[in-house]
Order: structure tokens, then C-alpha cells, then sequence
């Protein structure tokens, strides 16, 4: 693979060129202590945002971050090369049972790094929820507004006017010809050339990831960046955090080396994410940071399940905006939660990506990559954890200590994923699409919209029959106003350790119902700033 | 885990009837590994890199290039970037993927287990038959009460590296229709 350098200005590497602060502890020959006031666990939505708005108010702060530091200059739109450099677990991280696959961002920028800059308010369905289920304060759509508002803003959220590539607008048409209701996507870009990347880091930093804007922002203000650092453990005394231990990652990002790097801070701001935050909890086993075991409960997923069709015209997905379209229908239509509902959007269509994503082998599945250019495809999103059957997942330890997650699938959730195949093929097929296949490893190819609703009727709604995905982890440290049922507070306070905050997606009580960057972004500059202030004064 | 131990431990059959059957089945045998294109190989062994140069080209089937000359290039290609994906993973994937290999590369399962169990072909040479053994796994109940979802996650795994090598590939993009990455 050539490591040309793209000719754009990299202003993100020259600013470490410059002088930023930055420690790739991969290179460290020898145990290193550090102290700070603050010390933020991780650098995409939750952790780069924190340490941006603690930082500007004067904190010293210093960035905790598993993945690599890349930047524009880096980034060839090359799937091997991102998904291996820039994900966990090479992008091939799976739940217990391996009926889900988890696509999560590890690099500095997080998921914001190679997401598909889909911008969305938390629906206000799922704020009122959060406010008369769950006990949580300070959420209601009122009270949320100047929040979004002010992500909107920092982070260049808007509404996306160009014209969307074939793979969207064939789900806008399937919908305008079924009368079903469709939408734009906001999104985080400023002077995007419509390449269709964002999934492999983007290489002219348009996206406005944390990388290109509140971990600059952060370390113009003085902050530190440590990379390719996994934090491990806190160590505690008189139930208060007094050191994070994390060890230096080897070169190659896959396994801890034996360096130590210590931290002692005032205060510990958690932002690792739905799977990594409880992880953290979990192996310092220490009853005070989980005392009534819920840390790792209730976590959510979305679970996404996918629709192919071949058009009669070329959708060449991997080129454009890879998703600016988006229809609700089946979250508005069902709010009552009596059925479940579903978000359907589409993704990018890279070669890698396809290929790995269909089931099977041999002269069928070369038959579809051959049709790939005139391949649309449909995800659906299960917005999983507002009905009592759906509970969501558990975050559990493995035998070296990295997280897993067990996510069984609930019976209520399966039949969201039938209906959501039979949506998705109805709306391939009123857009013209000339065959649709359910992608299910009992599924065909189908021709007409008849021949699919009598085969997915009968297909096996079962773990590793369909194939399954899941672009979102949410949840796991749950946010409550009651200390028995959840793990911190409507601020994003622990409720018995005093100096640990927990900033990112685990601290929803449910799943958003839609990408949540926009109310990681939201909820954790509306808690930072309240932190900032208490510990000035 | 897909072990061979635990296969045994939950067949019908006793280690001893198993070891009497052995002696009488020929195994058959690896197929040899192409040369590694220089690469240094840490996690594939020569049986390893054998058996993937026939399974690469029933997974791919048409996918691959027609002549012969440059599909044997780019079998090694694939060989290659398998044992570059499998190095990044996180040591506790590489373990379960090397029991996998265990379990295809073994001459005792190969003889013994073909129709019985994991299907594993036995013989390498025969496309049709590995892709049988393929089907096998891709079709294995995900909750077998002998094996578990093992197969069915087997299956899942050796496909999607294979794909994966493949199709990062620029020589598959003509294939697939893909112009690649735009220029900048």
C-alpha cells in the first residue's frame, strides 16, 4: 500500500509539527507518571468535547486515548488500511454469541473519526421518555434546545443541501411512491467535496470529527494527547479515585506492552464509550464505583439488519455523501412501542464492506459483486430499550481483560428486524429496484415484491441466520436521579465516587432511536461546563 | 470452542473406536503452501497457508481472474493479507482462529470426521467437495447441541478474511465495478 500524502492542508498534523502536546506511548521505554486536574478517558464525542471546554476554561487536562493518532495526511480512503487502523478490534468486533457485529471507532477522534457524519437532536420522544421512565433531570426538549444548539454550532452540524447519491435518493423515491414519510440528514461537515469516505477517516478533514476540531481546540489550550495508551484500572482510597493506571499499546495496537503510565488528576472524566467506560469500572473492581452492579447492564445497540437490491440503473454507492437520507416512518408510526420501531438510512457500498457484509460464498456471491454498481442497500436501526422485553445488553470482562458484550436478542426485538426486511424490500421495490435480497443466510435473490414477503415470512428470525450489525453502542453506565438504579447522576456524576464523571454514550438510560453523536456532543458539553465551574471555584 | 477434544468428548463415538478407525482411513494430505512472495509470516504455518490456496479459490469461485498465471498470484496475494489481517486482531481472536486452522489442518479430524461432524473434505483437490464442506459449516445449526455455533462461526470467519483480502485488493476492483478511491 503506497503512504502517499494527499495534497490537502493538514493543519490538524501541522499543529503537532508545532508543538502540541502529544505522547505516542507506544515509543515509551520506561514507566511514566503524570499529574493533572483532569484527566479525560478517551477522544471522540463524549472525551475530545470534554477536554476542549474543560481545557478553555483553564483546566489542565490530559487526553487518554487507545487508538492512533492519524490525521488527514494519513487517511488513502483504503478499507483494509482504515478498518484495521482505525477500529476496534479491526472492525471485526462481534457480541458473545457472535450474532452481532460492532463497528467502533479507535483512533483520536473516536467513532467521530470514521462515522458517517449523520447529525441528529435526540428525538423528543426519547427525552420524554428519559424524563417520566427513567428519572432523569435536565433532559426535557426545553432544556435540551441551547444544548443542540450549541453542538450544532461548534461542531458545523447542518442541514446537507447537495444532491444525494443514488443509494439515497432511491430510498427517498421508494418512500415518496409508498406515501411514507422521508427526511435530510444534517451533518457535521464544513467544504465537503462529496467523496463518500467518511468510513475511512477523511482525508481533506471536512468532517468535523474531534479530531479536526475540539482535540486541536483542547490542546491549543494546553492540553495533552496520550495515544496508543489502554486505561486499565482506578485505584481508589476513601472512596475517591486516586490514580488511573493505564499501559502503553505495542506498535501494532492490538495488545498492551509492559510500560505503566500513572495518572493522578482531581478530577477522572470516563468517555470510552458504551463498551469501553464500564470495562474500566469493571476491572478495578472496587465496590464503590459499582455498588449496586448495574455498571455494564442496559446496554444498547440499535441492531441494524440490511436489505440488498439490484437497480436497473448504476447506484455506485461508494461514491458520494454516503448518507444524507433517512425515513422515520417506522419510529413514528410505532411510538407507542406496542410494535417495535425501526430507522431506516443507508450506508456507503466500498467493495470490502459488501463482500464481508453478504452471507455466503462461491459463484452467488460473485454473481452480486459483480452487480455491485447497481447494488442499493437499506439498513434498518432497532431503536432497542423502551419496552420491557428489550433490556439490551451486559458489558463482561474476557480472560485478559478486554471487554465483551453479551447482547441476546429479544423476541420483541426480532420481530422489529421481520417487519424491518419487509419494509425495506417494499420501499427497494416501489423505487424499481429489479430484485431484492434480504440479507439472511437462509434468504435468495427475489424479483418481485410477492415472491419476498412470502420468503421472509418464513424465514428464521435467529442469531447468525440473520446477519446483524451495529454502527452505535449506548449505555452501560445509565443516568438516573435514583442511585440504586443507575451508575451516575442527570450531570454525568458518579453517584459514591465524587471525583469520576462519566461523559459519553454509556450514560443513556435507553438508545437514542437515531446516530447519537449530536446528543453525545449535547449532553457532554452541558455537563463539562457545569464540571469546569465547580472545580474553579 | 471447536476443539478436537471436545468433539470427541461429545461424539457417539469412544476415543478407542475413534483411534481403531483412524488406522484404517488414509489422511489425506495439506496441500503444499505457494511461495509467500517474500512476506515474512508470523501467524500462518505452511499447512495453514496449504489449505488456504485451495479454500481462496472456491470462496472467491468467479470472482478470482480467469488465467491461470494470475490467479495463482493472487491466491498468494490473499495468503499474504490474511496473515497481515490476522496479525493485527487482538491476541484472543488470533487464539480462536489458530483452533480453527487446528481443526482443518489435522489429519486425525480429516480422516475420521468428514461426513461425521465438521465435514471437512477429505481430500484438498477436490473443489467440489470443499465446497460441500463449506456449505456444511455456512448451513451448521448456530445451536448444535455437539458443536455448538462453532461451525456456522468457522465458516463466518474463513469467508470474511478471504473476502476481505480479496476485495481491498485493487486487482479485484475491475471485477466489481470499482474505479477505487478518487483522486485527490
Amino acid at each position: 500500500m503506497s503512504k502517499k500524502q494527499n495534497k490537502i492542508h493538514d493543519f490538524v498534523a501541522e499543529g503537532f509539527e508545532q508543538g502540541w502536546k502529544h505522547l505516542d506511548s507506544s515509543q515509551l521505554t520506561s514507566e511514566k507518571t503524570l499529574e493533572t486536574d483532569v484527566v479525560v478517558i478517551g477522544s471522540g464525542a463524549g472525551g475530545g468535547n470534554a477536554a476542549e471546554i474543560l481545557a478553555k476554561e483553564g483546566l489542565s487536562v490530559i487526553v487518554i486515548e487507545e487508538g492512533p493518532l492519524h490525521t488527514a495526511k494519513d487517511f488513502h480512503m483504503k478499507e483494509d488500511e482504515a478498518y484495521s487502523e482505525l477500529y476496534q478490534e479491526s472492525a471485526a468486533r462481534q457480541t458473545k454469541d457472535r450474532g452481532i457485529k460492532i463497528f467502533q471507532g479507535r483512533m483520536v477522534g473516536g467513532g467521530t473519526g470514521i462515522n458517517w457524519t449523520a447529525s441528529f437532536r435526540t428525538p423528543p420522544t426519547t427525552l420524554n421518555y428519559w424524563t417520566k421512565e427513567m428519572d432523569v433531570k435536565g433532559f426535557s426538549v426545553d432544556e435540551m434546545q441551547p444544548w443542540f444548539e450549541w453542538a450544532e454550532k461548534r461542531y458545523k452540524i447542518q442541514e446537507w443541501t447537495d444532491s444525494p447519491n443514488a443509494n439515497n435518493s432511491t430510498l427517498e423515491k421508494g418512500c415518496e411512491k409508498l406515501g411514507i414519510s422521508w427526511g435530510k440528514i444534517s451533518r457535521n461537515v464544513s467544504g465537503c467535496l462529496n467523496l463518500g469516505y467518511c468510513g475511512t477517516g477523511c482525508p481533506v478533514n471536512a468532517k468535523q470529527s474531534t479530531l479536526v476540531t475540539s482535540i486541536p481546540g483542547a490542546l491549543k489550550a494546553g492540553a495533552m494527547l496520550i495515544s496508543k495508551a489502554r486505561a486499565e484500572t482506578f485505584d481508589l482510597r476513601k472512596g475517591n479515585i486516586v490514580q488511573l493506571k493505564c499501559r502503553a499499546m505495542n506498535a501494532r495496537g492490538n495488545s498492551p506492552s509492559d510500560q505503566l503510565i500513572k495518572i493522578k488528576a482531581r478530577h477522572y472524566v470516563l468517555a470510552s464509550g458504551a463498551i469501553g467506560s464500564p470495562a474500566i469500572l469493571l476491572r478495578s473492581e472496587s465496590k464503590s464505583l459499582n455498588p449496586h452492579g448495574l455498571v455494564g447492564t442496559r446496554t444498547f445497540l440499535h441492531p441494524v439488519n440490511i436489505s440488498g437490491a439490484i437497480m436497473p440503473f448504476p447506484v455506485n454507492g461508494e461514491y458520494g455523501a454516503p448518507q444524507t437520507s433517512y425515513s422515520d416512518h417506522y419510529v413514528d408510526t410505532r411510538i407507542d412501542n406496542k410494535k417495535p420501531g425501526f430507522k431506516l438510512e443507508c450506508p456507503p457500498l466500498q467493495p470490502m464492506l459488501v463482500a464481508t457484509t453478504l452471507d455466503g460464498h462461491g459463484k452467488t456471491h460473485a454473481e452480486i459483486m459483480k452487480q455491485r454498481p447497481f447494488l442499493q442497500v437499506l439498513i434498518a436501526l432497532q431503536r432497542d430499550g423502551f419496552h420491557p422485553e428489550s433490556t439490551g445488553g451486559k458489558v463482561y470482562l474476557k480472560s485478559d481483560g478486554t471487554p465483551g458484550l453479551d447482547y441476546p436478542v429479544s423476541n420483541y426485538v426480532w420481530k422489529g428486524i421481520r417487519d424491518a426486511f419487509l419494509a425495506m424490500a417494499e420501499i427497494q421495490f416501489a423505487a424499481g429496484a429489479k430484485a431484492v435480497a434480504p440479507v439472511h443466510r437462509d434468504a435468495g435473490i427475489y424479483s418481485s415484491p410477492r415472491e419476498v414477503k412470502h420468503a421472509i415470512a418464513g424465514l428464521p428470525m435467529e442469531i447468525l441466520k440473520a446477519r446483524l450489525f451495529s454502527a452505535h453502542v449506548m449505555g452501560g453506565c445509565p443516568m438516573g436521579e435514583d442511585p440504586v438504579k443507575s451508575v451516575v447522576n442527570s450531570n454525568g456524576r458518579h453517584h459514591e465516587v465524587e471525583n469520576l464523571s462519566v461523559f459519553d454514550g454509556s450514560i443513556f438510560p435507553t438508545s437514542i432511536g437515531a446516530n447519537p453523536m449530536e446528543t453525545i456532543f449535547a449532553s457532554t458539553a452541558k455537563f463539562a461546563g457545569d464540571l469546569a465551574r465547580e472545580m474553579i471555584n | 470452542m471447536l476443539t478436537r477434544r471436545n468433539l470427541f468428548k461429545q461424539s457417539a463415538f469412544s476415543a478407542i473406536t475413534m483411534l481403531a478407525l483412524e488406522s484404517c482411513y488414509s489422511s489425506p494430505e495439506i496441500p503444499p503452501a505457494p511461495d509467500g512472495l517474500g512476506h515474512d509470516f508470523e501467524f500462518l504455518t505452511l499447512a495453514d497457508r496449504g489449505i488456504l490456496s485451495k479454500l481462496a479459490p472456491v470462496i472467491l469461485a468467479e470472482g478470482l481472474p480467469t488465467s491461470e498465471e494470475q490467479k495463482a498470484l493472487v491466491i498468494k496475494e490473499i495468503i499474504v493479507g490474511w496473515d497481515i489481517a490476522v496479525n493485527g486482531l487482538p491476541l484472543l481472536t488470533q487464539a480462536e482462529i489458530r483452533k480453527l486452522f487446528s481443526v482443518l489442518d489435522s489429519n486425525f479430524i480429516l480422516s475420521l470426521t468428514p461426513r461425521l461432524l465438521t465435514g471437512v473434505p477429505a481430500a484438498w483437490d477436490d473443489s467440489k467437495e470443499i465446497d460441500e464442506f463449506l456449505n456444511n459449516w455456512r448451513f451448521s445449526d448456530p445451536k448444535s447441541l455437539i458443536t455448538g455455533n462453532e461451525l456456522r462461526v468457522g465458516y463466518m470467519g474463513m469467508v470474511e478474511i478471504t473476502m476481505a483480502c480479496w476485495y481491498a485488493n485493487p486487482r479485484s476492483w475491475d471485477f466489481c465495478g470499482y474505479t477505487g478511491p478518487p483522486v485527490l
